[in-house]
C-alpha cells in the first residue's frame, strides 16, 4: 500500500496538504487538546503566515482554544519568532503558529509553544496528542468561555529586544539585498527600514496568500533564482532569504555566488562560540562536518541528534542554557541562546552581518575561509518493510568506521562519512554523504545502488 | 428520570447546551456540511449576544471557509436582520448562531437558503445526510475565500424594508413614550434607534447592553415581562416592547403595564395587516380562534399548519399569505418585509394602529372577541403517546379532528390541541373556549383522560 504523505500528526505538531491531507476538523480538534492540555491562566497567542488556508485554520484555532476557556490574542500575520517572542512578553500560557514554512503553499501546519514561547518537550507533545486521539475536550461551560483580542505592534516589540542584542547602528551601513518568497520577513525587514534605519532592498516583497514566487525553501538552489543575479547589480554586500515563516535564512555573498545551506550553521557557530555563553553546538547527525573543524578550531565541541526539531528540542533540554553556543541544522535553521532557543532567520542574518562588521571581511572572504566539503544528497522511493534489513546491510558492509544507530545509520570515518535514513516528511529514503577537499562520488554511487537495491 | 435534551441535531439543525453537549466540533462540521450544500459563494454569518456566540461563529467561518465559500461577518444582529440581509445580498445562503428564546446555556444554528428563507422539509433533510455521511468538499489553500465584515448595511437594509409598510410620518407625529427590554439580546444593538431615530418615539429601556448577560427567562411572555410592565406604570408609558434574545419575537405590554396575551398581539398585526392588504393568513394550530374571528372581518381564509416557524413560513409561501404567525411564540410574520417572524414589523404596526385609531394599545386589544386559553404539559412515558392519543379521540367522539402534528379536538365552542414536544418526552396542552369555565372543564377532562 502506498501511503500519502499529505497528514502528518505528530510530536513536532500537524502538517498536511490542506483540503486532501489536513482538514478543518483536523484543526479545530488540535486547537482543542491543546487548549485541554495547558494550564489555565495567561491568555495563548496565535499568529499565521500568509497561506490563504490560514485564513480558515486560524477561525478553528479560535473557536477551540476559547471554547477551552482560554483567552487569545491574536498577532495576525507575523513569523514564527515573533510568536515566540509575544508569549514571554504577554505571560502567555502557550501559543500556536500557523504556518508552513519552507514547504509549498498548499501545505499548512501547525506548531505548539508552551510558557516562554518554547517548543513543547517530547513529553509535553506526547500528553498532547493523547489527549488528541483520546478526543475528550475539557470545553468550558456557557459563561467561563474565552474572549479573542487582535493585537499590532508584535513585531516592533520584537525587534526592540533584537535592537539590544545587536549592534544596529553598525548594521546599517551594509547595502542588502532580501528575496522576502512573499513571507512574514518582508513585514519585518520594512519596519526596520522605517523604524530602526536600515535600508533593506526588497524583493518578492508582497506578501501572498496563493502563488510563492518560487519554492520557499532555504536552499543554495532557490538563492541561485533570482536573489543571486541581482547582487552585483545592486552592489550589495550580501543577500539573504527567508522562508514563509522567516524561521530559516539563506544566504548568497557579495559576488553573487549561492551559498550552500550547510554553511549557515558553521559560520555562525565561527562567530558565536567565542561569545558564549557555552562551547556546545547541537545539530543532527546529516549536518556537515566542517561543523567540527570550526568547533576544534574554536574549542567548541557538536553534538549530535537524530534529525528533526524535536530531537534537537530533547537534547537542549538536557543541558544547562549557558553551556549551549548554538544550535542548528544544515538547512539554514538555527537558534541562539539568547534568543530562547527558537529557529530565527532574522536573528541569524543580523549575527551574519555582525559577523561581517566585526571582522571587517567581506562575506565572500568569510564563506572562502573554510576548507572545502563536498557534500551529495539523494533520494530513494521507499519500501517500508526492507528499511531495517538495508541498514543491517549497509552497517556490515561499512563496519569499518565509526557507527551511530540513533537515526538511521551514520558512518564516519576521519574524511568522510554518510548517513542512511528514512525522511520524516517525504515516503522517501534520504542518502547523504561528504567529504573533505573532493566529492566522495564512489561511495555515494555504491550507497545509492544498495539503496536502490531495496527498492522495488 | 426524564430525558434530558441537551444536545438536539436532526432536520431543524443543531441545538444544544454548549459546553460538553453543543461543541465547536460539532458547530464546524454542521457549518462544513452547510457550506459544501449552497456552495463555494457568499454566506453571511451573524448572532445573538449569548457569551458562547463568538466562540461558535469562529467554528461556524472556519467550517464555511473549509467548504470554499466566502463569509460575510455581520456580528450581533436579530435573526430577522440576517435574513432580510442574506436575501437582499444574494448570498449563497446565510447563518445565525441564535438559540432564540432558550436559556443562556443554550445555543443552535439557524440556517437560511439564499432568499434568506429556512430550507424547506426536503432540503434540511439532504443537508443532515451530508452532514451524516461526513460529505463535505475540503477546500484547498487556493480555494480558501476570505471573511468580510458588514455591521452597519444590514440593520438599514431592515428597516428600510419595514418603513416601506408603515407611515413613519404618522408615527413619528404622534411622539409615543415607548417602553422597552431588549434582554440585552441583540435587539440591543438596533431597538432603540429603531424606536426613536426611525420613529420618533421617546425610548424607556432596560436590558439594551449586548455585552451582558440575559437579565430574565429569556421568552418574553407576560409571567417573564414584570419588570416591562413596571417600567411602563413607572413612566407612564404609552406602550411596553418585550424581545427575545434574536429579535424575531415580540411581546407587548399596554399602557397600564398589563402584558398582552401573545395570540392578542398577533390577532391585532392581523389586523391591521388586513386593513391595508388584500390576502390570506396562516398561523399554526395553537393560535387561538381570535385569528379566525379578524380574518372572517376582512372576509379571509385561515390556514392552519403544524407548529414551528419554517412550518408557518412554508404555507404562507404556498398560499401566498399576507400575515402569518404563531400566536403563544410571539411570531409575527409579514412576507413582503420578508418571511420570517419579525418584532419590528410587529412594533411599526402597533404603533402606526395606535396612531391611525386614536386609541391606546389596551383599548385595541380590549375590542378583540374574547376568548380564554389554558397552556400546559403533561409528562408521558417513551411507547405509550399512540394509546393516550387513541383514548383522546374515543373520549370526544363528536369532536372533528385534526391529525396533522399531534392531535386537536374541535368542538363546537372550544378546541384543545395536544403534541408531543420536540425536545422532551412532555405532551403540550392548549385549550381555548369562549367562557373561563368551559376551558377550564375541557382542559381538565384532557388531563384527566391523559393521566388515567
Amino acid at each position: 500500500m502506498r501511503v500519502q504523505k499529505s497528514l502528518r500528526i505528530s510530536h513536532v505538531g500537524l502538517r498536511g496538504v490542506v483540503g486532501s491531507g489536513m482538514t478543518a476538523a483536523h484543526v479545530l480538534d488540535f486547537a482543542a487538546a491543546f487548549g485541554t492540555f495547558l494550564e489555565s491562566g495567561g491568555p495563548v497567542v496565535i499568529g499565521r503566515d500568509p497561506r490563504a488556508s490560514g485564513i480558515m485554520i486560524r477561525e478553528g484555532i479560535v473557536a477551540g482554544l476559547l471554547a477551552c476557556g482560554h483567552d487569545v490574542v491574536d498577532l495576525g500575520v507575523v513569523s514564527t519568532p515573533v510568536i515566540q517572542h509575544s508569549v514571554n512578553r504577554l505571560n502567555a500560557s502557550g501559543a500556536i503558529s500557523i504556518g508552513a514554512s519552507h514547504n509549498a503553499a498548499e501545505w499548512n501546519a501547525l506548531k505548539f509553544f508552551g510558557p516562554g514561547g518554547t517548543y513543547l518537550s517530547t513529553a509535553q507533545a506526547g500528553e498532547l496528542l493523547d489527549i488528541y486521539h483520546l478526543r475528550k475536550f475539557n470545553f468550558a461551560d456557557w459563561d467561563r468561555i474565552g474572549s479573542l483580542r487582535a493585537e499590532s505592534g508584535a513585531i516592533d516589540r520584537y525587534l526592540e529586544e533584537l535592537s539590544r542584542a545587536f549592534d544596529f547602528d553598525a548594521l546599517q551601513r551594509f547595502k542588502v539585498l532580501v528575496d522576502c518568497c512573499n513571507g512574514t520577513s518582508s513585514l519585518i525587514l520594512k519596519r526596520l527600514n522605517e523604524q530602526f534605519g536600515f535600508g533593506f532592498i526588497l524583493i518578492n516583497e508582497q506578501i501572498e496568500g496563493v502563488a510563492f514566487a518560487h519554492e520557499p525553501s532555504t536552499t543554495a538552489k532557490t538563492v541561485a533564482l533570482q536573489l543571486a543575479p541581482l547582487i552585483k547589480a545592486v552592489g550589495a554586500d550580501a543577500g539573504f532569504l527567508f522562508d514563509v515563516d522567516s524561521d530559516r535564512v539563506a544566504l548568497a555573498t557579495d559576488e553573487g555566488r549561492p551559498v550552500s545551506e550547510e554553511l549557515v550553521l558553521p559560520i555562525l557557530s565561527d562567530y558565536l562560540l567565542p561569545r558564549g555563553p557555552g562551547k556546545l553546538i547541537v545539530t543532527n547527525l546529516s549536518t556537515t562536518a566542517l561543523l567540527d573543524e570550526v568547533a576544534r578550531n574554536r574549542g567548541g565541541r557538536v553534538v549530535r541528534v537524530p534529525v528533526g526539531r524535536q530531537a534537537a528540542i530533547d537534547a537542549l533540554a538536557a543541558y544547562r542554557p549557558e553551556q549551549i553556543a548554538v544550535a542548528g541544522e544544515g538547512t539554514g535553521a538555527v537558534m541562539m541562546p539568547q534568543f530562547r532557543f527558537v529557529y530565527d532567520g532574522i536573528a541569524s542574518m543580523l549575527a551574519v552581518l555582525s559577523m561581517m562588521s566585526g571582522t571587517g571581511r567581506k562575506l565572500s572572504e568569510i564563506v572562502d575561509s573554510y576548507p572545502r566539503y563536498c557534500i551529495l544528497k539523494g533520494e530513494v522511493p521507499l519500501v517500508t518493510q526492507e528499511v531495517p534489513a538495508l541498514l543491517v546491510d549497509l552497517q556490515q558492509r561499512y563496519s569499518g568506521g565509526t557507527v551511530s544507530m540513533i537515526d538511521g545509520l551514520r558512518v564516519e570515518w576521519p574524511d568522510r562519512w554518510f548517513h542512511v535514513r528514512v525522511s520524516n516528511t517525504e515516503p522517501v529514503v534520504r542518502v547523504i554523504c561528504e567529504q573533505r577537499g573532493s566529492p566522495p562520488t564512489a561511495l555515494y554511487e555504491t550507497l545509492m545502488d544498495t539503496v536502490r537495491s531495496y527498492a522495488a | 428520570m426524564p430525558r434530558e435534551h441537551l444536545l438536539k441535531i436532526g432536520v431543524s439543525g443543531i441545538r444544544g447546551v454548549v459546553g460538553e453537549f453543543l461543541t465547536p466540533s460539532l458547530a464546524l462540521a454542521f457549518a462544513q456540511a452547510f457550506g459544501s450544500y449552497v456552495g463555494p459563494g457568499r454566506v453571511v454569518v451573524g448572532r445573538d449576544t449569548r457569551t458562547s456566540g463568538p466562540m461558535l461563529q469562529h467554528a461556524v467561518q472556519c467550517g464555511l471557509l473549509a467548504a470554499g465559500c466566502e463569509v460575510v461577518d455581520v456580528g450581533v444582529l436579530p435573526t430577522p436582520t440576517i435574513q432580510i440581509y442574506t436575501g437582499a445580498t444574494r448570498a449563497r445562503g446565510g447563518l445565525a448562531i441564535t438559540a432564540s428564546h432558550n436559556p443562556p446555556e443554550y445555543n443552535a444554528l439557524k440556517l437560511f437558503n439564499s432568499h434568506g428563507l429556512f430550507f424547506n422539509t426536503y432540503e434540511r433533510t439532504e443537508l443532515l445526510d451530508i452532514y451524516h455521511q461526513s460529505d463535505f468538499h475540503q477546500a484547498e489553500n487556493d480555494e480558501i475565500r476570505r471573511v468580510s465584515h458588514d455591521y452597519e448595511v444590514p440593520r438599514r437594509m431592515h428597516v428600510e424594508c419595514v418603513l416601506q409598510h408603515v407611515d413613519a410620518e404618522r408615527i413619528r407625529a404622534r411622539g409615543f413614550r415607548v417602553g422597552l427590554d431588549a434582554v440585552n439580546g441583540a435587539g440591543s444593538v438596533m431597538t432603540p434607534g429603531f424606536l426613536t431615530d426611525t420613529l420618533g418615539c421617546e425610548l424607556h429601556a432596560i436590558s439594551i447592553d449586548p455585552t451582558k448577560i440575559f437579565p430574565r427567562v429569556a421568552e418574553p411572555r407576560p409571567d417573564t415581562l414584570g419588570d416591562l410592565a413596571q417600567l411602563v406604570r413607572d413612566r407612564r408609558c404609552d406602550i411596553g416592547f418585550g424581545q427575545d434574545p434574536d429579535g424575531d419575537r415580540l411581546a407587548v405590554a399596554d399602557e397600564n403595564g398589563n402584558v398582552l396575551d401573545n395570540d392578542d398581539v398577533l390577532a391585532l398585526v392581523v389586523d391591521a395587516a388586513l386593513e391595508r392588504h388584500a390576502g390570506d393568513v396562516v398561523v399554526n394550530l395553537t393560535t387561538s380562534s381570535v385569528v379566525d374571528d379578524i380574518a372572517r372581518l376582512h372576509g379571509r381564509r385561515v390556514f392552519r399548519t403544524p407548529v414551528g416557524e419554517a412550518n408557518v413560513v412554508e404555507t404562507m409561501q404556498a398560499v401566498k399569505a399576507v400575515i402569518g404567525g404563531e400566536g403563544s411564540n410571539g411570531g409575527i410574520i409579514f412576507p413582503p418585509v420578508h418571511l420570517c417572524r419579525d418584532s419590528y414589523t410587529g412594533m411599526a404596526f402597533l404603533l402606526e394602529r395606535m396612531a391611525a385609531t386614536g386609541c391606546t394599545i389596551g383599548e385595541l386589544a380590549a375590542r378583540l372577541p374574547r376568548y380564554y386559553r389554558k397552556l400546559g404539559k403533561v409528562a408521558f412515558e417513551h411507547g405509550k403517546l399512540g394509546p393516550l392519543m387513541q383514548s383522546l379521540e374515543e373520549h370526544f367522539p363528536n369532536a372533528k379532528l385534526d391529525r396533522s402534528d399531534g392531535l386537536k379536538l374541535i368542538l363546537d365552542d372550544a378546541w384543545i390541541h395536544v403534541r408531543a414536544s420536540n425536545t422532551e418526552p412532555l405532551l403540550r396542552l392548549a385549550a381555548e373556549a369562549r367562557s373561563e369555565d368551559r376551558v377550564e372543564q375541557l382542559y381538565g377532562d384532557v388531563h384527566r383522560a391523559l393521566e388515567s
